[in-house]
């Protein structure tokens, strides 16, 4: 049974998300902290049910079997869905103080000119009083081509409908969006004049009711001084308060600047680090109005997608030996994908487990287990011995961790192209660095390795999100040990690297292998071989 | 459910995205792609993280669409392939013509003896990605074979007798219940442009410069192969551009050239760069600290060069007038980065015709009509992660119109 899908929101997202989910007869809940908003009209059915004035409190469980608790006018209700939609709108911050400027009734933001224009018509509109109109727009800050859009637009209208003359003020003029380039043409061939601004800024003076603006034209280096009936500033659209809330009560990762989707090319367009909660439109960041319109189709695709796919087995999951879990919650707090649950006991839920290994790594009970970072199934891919050996040169044993999304590949593809690689280089395929723990590094030393590398995604490209991170604090704090003990800290080594990094990988290996054929051998093997096996210029080897 | 039949033409970002998503809700895939190789254009493009940190340019995500794509029981490939025409009687009827494939995926082991050995260069082609197997084709418009018969050196040669130059093309039926458009687009040709591009070696395009980069590493002047000293980029070259009738901005470029610029510095800091533009475009969320570096490392010139012209020692000479001083000013360089805009890919006028669809006043083709849909750059600028989106909407669409569940007007 496919249980049904909440959306949180009722702006035009959140609308275009559940007629995309009705009309493939999904059964959805909407649930938005405000009134009913573009779902008027809508009527509860065995397929609908709107929640109005419901703010969530906290959510339990994993895809497929999500429990939510909320308040509704302070009583509590709780909500059980398979997937969750996050549809929230976003938030429009005026940028006066950017220009030093107050706000008056001369000097709006461009939103109170988009309703001045759409309000009345041009006979009564206080519009009718005026005759120049100045927009400030990405001059302090850059701006977007959503807010660029509209200033055009409006700019349009003010020339067009209007008669008034009008001036834009801006530094980059944003035209990467569908027409903008057609629209800008169509403003100035209507009279609108830009003014754009490289290395030097307008001077922006407002004295009660008039606005002076002064500044060199860059063109034609002439002195120029402006003083429009009226100033429109441009606004800077971020993210909804709420949505803050939401990432805490959903474990989520956020921007830099508050939308709930990490930055991460592998969660485009609108997935989350978690399983079955999506992300769309003004929750995910600034969009334009049709690209919201395909986020909603894509959430919709995702939660069909995901109900009819036979959950993925082919992922090792991780497994929790109850006897050995200590309870210190490291998996709990550590678990990107939020999959551990706190019940009685500490469980792992294998539809929301992505088999990255980051918990195992971290378990100080040693009591989670991932089969294919089995500490002794990775000893045997190294056997010691294993690197033939020339008579004269030395070829060190070299073992790379790759994560299995990034190096393996890159490495695949170095052979691909015809690279060569180090003779004695052993690829140990991991499903994230972030699952390499001390363990796995000190016994990979003791048995052989001359070298070890951590090959992980580069920073924000890790499907884990922080599985590189935490493979570097490893890293850092071995490093650390080895220079207490006097062991050479160049025989560990992180680097990052993306899926088509071929010839990338061939130079970060053939230097690494380089550098260790430098040092020797480790002196870790050398007691440990035979006299008639040791390496070359083992005896060489002080250590 | 499992039914159904999409054809999905072109296999570049939008065709391998469109085709796993409608793949992962059970429909069934034919997707044919004109050349040799999956993957589009982007499958050529470098990865341009700096300082270990991704940049978001998209070009992995290419190669994971491309992986899951030909791994996917739903899909099914036809290279090298083309339609002849097509016949609608509720289901289409499609007739494709596969060009011979002469290398065998079964036998080929990518040793890549046979680019070694090949006399004639441009007869054997090399892929970008490792999920494009064989990672090598013939090119029969090059190979000599295919010419005059007059060598067989790859035939004879191949360890694993992979090759056979003798192999013929084939036809192939396609039924499908609807069809997917993701033929792409063409890169802007600059041939015409005063700039000396196709007569001047040191002249390239960001998308030569991709390639470049996504295979060597570095970057290199073509003329003798050593590392340049001063690099020029010129954005917006056949975009934004009115005598062209060019109205558009092609959305990727700025942020494909910066990033490419920010690889350079990183890789070979002594290289110094200047970046010819008109505004700087928004990419990316973290825009703002981006191009705040990129102002330190690279000089940025706010003019759009009138012409180069190639000095005697093959350094390249660009004339630009200085905005504040009017002067006409020169710059000059080693190596000149076009960074060529979207153009309206030719194969839009054969779809039309097949489809009796009209392309939209810029030359790109949209629809979403009585089984025939669009998805990608073909229906005009688009980065990666757009396309990706894009095409993901489109197969909703497609998935409810092939279940009966859209009204056609
Ligand atoms: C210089 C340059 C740099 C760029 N850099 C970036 C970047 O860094 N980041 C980013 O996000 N975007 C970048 N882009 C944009 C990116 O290339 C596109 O978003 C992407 O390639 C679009 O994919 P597509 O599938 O629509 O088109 P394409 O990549 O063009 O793929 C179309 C496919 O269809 C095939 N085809 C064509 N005609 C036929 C036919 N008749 N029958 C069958 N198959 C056919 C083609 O062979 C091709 O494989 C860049 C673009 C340019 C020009
Ligand atoms: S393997 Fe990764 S996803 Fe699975 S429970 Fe452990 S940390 Fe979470
Ligand atoms: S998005 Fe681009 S920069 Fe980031 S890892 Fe992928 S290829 Fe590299």
């Amino acid at each position: 049974m496919k249980k049904q899908t909440l959306i949180l929101g009722n702006g035009p997202c959140a609308v275009a998300v559940a007629e995309n989910l009705l009309t493939v007869g999904s059964k959805i809940i909407i649930a938005t902290k405000d009134d009913v908003g573009g779902f008027i009209g809508y009527a509860d059915s065995e397929d609908l049910q709107i929640l109005t004035e419901t703010r969530l409190v906290s959510c339990q469980g994993s895809v497929g079997n999500f429990r939510i608790e909320a308040t509704q006018n302070n009583k509590s209700v709780t909500i059980d869905a398979g997937r969750i939609i996050i549809a929230e709108e976003d938030q429009r911050t005026s940028n006066f103080s950017r220009y030093g400027l107050k706000a008056s009734s001369n000097v709006i933001p461009l939103s109170r000119m988009k309703i001045l224009l759409n309000d009345t018509s041009p006979e009564e509109s206080v519009l009718s009083e005026i005759k120049k109109v100045i927009f400030l727009t990405g001059i302090v800050k850059e701006s977007t081509p959503v807010i660029a859009n509209e200033v055009m637009e409006s700019s349009l209208l003010l020339q067009k409908e209007f008669n008034i003359q009008t001036y834009i003020l801006t530094k980059n003029l944003k035209v990467a969006g569908d027409g903008l380039e057609s629209l800008y043409r169509e403003t100035k061939n209507a009279g609108t004049i830009y003014i754009k601004f490289t290395d030097s800024l307008p001077g922006i003076y407002q004295e009660e009711d008039t606005i002076r603006i002064e500044f060199v034209d860059e063109i034609t280096s002439r002195n120029f001084r402006l003083t429009p009936d009226m100033t429109v500033v441009d606004e800077t659209i971020v993210a909804s308060p709420y949505l803050t809330d939401l990432t805490k009560i959903f474990h989520i990762e956020a921007d830099a600047d508050g939308f709930v989707q990490a930055d991460n090319v592998h969660r485009y367009p609108v997935l989350t680090n978690r399983k079955g909660i999506m992300v769309t439109g003004p929750s995910r960041g600034i969009l334009t109005d049709d690209d919201q319109r395909i986020d909603a189709e894509n959430a919709a695709l995702a939660v069909t997608g995901l109900a009819e796919e036979e959950m993925e087995t082919k992922l090792e999951k991780a497994e929790i030996h109850s006897e050995k879990c200590i309870q210190c919650l490291n998996c709990y707090h550590l678990c990107p994908h939020h999959a551990i649950t706190l019940n009685e006991r500490v469980e792992v839920e294998p539809d929301a487990c992505e088999g990255c290994g980051i918990c195992t790594a971290n378990c100080l009970g040693g009591a989670i287990r991932i089969k294919n970072l089995n500490l002794q199934a990775i000893l045997h891919q190294i056997k010691t011995g294993d690197v033939a050996q020339a008579e004269q040169t030395f070829t060190p044993l070299l073992v790379a961790f790759c994560c299995s999304r990034s190096a393996v590949q890159a490495r695949e593809l170095a052979l691909c192209m015809g690279h060569e690689l180090p003779l004695g280089l052993k690829v140990i395929q991991v499903p994230c660095a972030g699952a390499i723990s001390y363990d796995h590094i000190f016994a990979v030393l003791k048995n052989g390795a001359d070298g070890i590398m951590l090959l992980t995604c580069h920073k924000g490209n890790c499907h884990s999100e922080r599985g590189n991170i935490f493979a570097g604090q490893v890293v850092k704090l071995i490093k650390g040990i080895f220079s207490i003990i006097g062991f050479e800290k160049e025989r560990l080594s992180i680097q990052t690297l993306a899926s088509n990094m071929g010839t990338e990988f061939s130079w970060i290996t053939n230097r690494f292998e380089k550098t260790i054929a430098a040092l020797g051998p480790s002196r870790l093997m050398k007691n440990q071989w035979p006299e008639n096996q040791r390496r070359p210029n083992m005896k060489g080897n002080t250590g | 459910m499992g039914d159904k039949n999409v054809l999905v033409i072109g296999g570049g970002t939008a065709g391998l995205s469109a085709a796993v998503e409608l793949a992962n809700l059970g429909v069934h895939v034919e997707l044919i792609e004109k050349s040799k190789f999956l993957g589009g254009h982007a499958i050529g493009y470098t990865c341009k993280a700096i300082e270990n940190t991704c940049v978001k340019c998209g070009a992995c995500m290419v190669e994971e669409k491309l992986q899951s794509a030909v791994f996917h029981p739903n899909i099914n490939v036809l290279a090298a392939s083309q339609v002849q025409n097509i016949s609608q009687n509720n289901r289409f009827s499609a007739n494709i013509r596969q060009e011979s494939l002469v290398i065998d995926p079964e036998k080929c082991t990518n040793c890549g003896l046979c680019l070694n050995r090949c006399p004639m260069e441009g007869a054997i082609l090399q892929g970008f990605s490792k999920n494009n197997h064989p990672f090598y084709a013939v090119n029969i418009k090059k190979c000599l074979y295919f010419k005059d018969r007059s060598c067989t050196i790859c035939r004879d040669e191949c360890p694993e007798t992979a090759i056979d130059l003798d192999k013929k093309a084939s036809e192939h039926t396609i039924e499908a219940d609807a069809v997917l458009i993701a033929i792409g687009f063409q890169p802007f040709n600059p041939k015409d442009k005063p700039y000396g591009y196709g007569r001047f070696n040191n002249v390239v395009t960001g998308l030569d410069l991709e390639r470049m980069l996504k295979q060597s590493g570095r970057v290199k002047k073509p003329s003798d192969n050593k590392l340049p000293q001063k690099i020029a980029f010129i954005q917006c070259v056949g975009s934004r551009d009115a005598k062209l009738n060019h109205l558009w901005c092609s959305k990727v470029c700025c942020g494909s050239a910066l990033r490419m610029a920010r690889l350079i510095k990183e890789r070979q800091p002594k290289t110094e760069i200047a970046f010819f533009y008109m505004d700087v475009q928004t990419f990316g969320k973290d825009f703002e600290p981006f191009y705040r570096e990129a102002q330190k490392d690279i000089r940025m010139i706010r003019a759009i060069p009138g012409d180069i012209y190639e000095m005697d020692d093959r350094r390249l000479k660009i004339n630009f007038v200085n905005n504040s001083t009017h002067e006409t000013k020169e710059e000059i360089v080693d190596l000149v980065v076009l960074s060529v805009g979207i153009t309206p890919v030719e194969d839009i006028g054969t779809m039309s015709r097949i489809f009796k669809i009209g392309p939209d006043e810029s030359g790109f083709l949209r629809t979403d009509h009585n089984g025939v849909f669009t998805a990608g750059t073909v229906q005009g600028p688009m980065s990666i992660p757009e396309t990706i989106a894009n095409s993901g909407s489109v197969a909703w669409k497609i998935k409810k119109y092939i279940d009966g569940l859209t009204i056609d007007d």
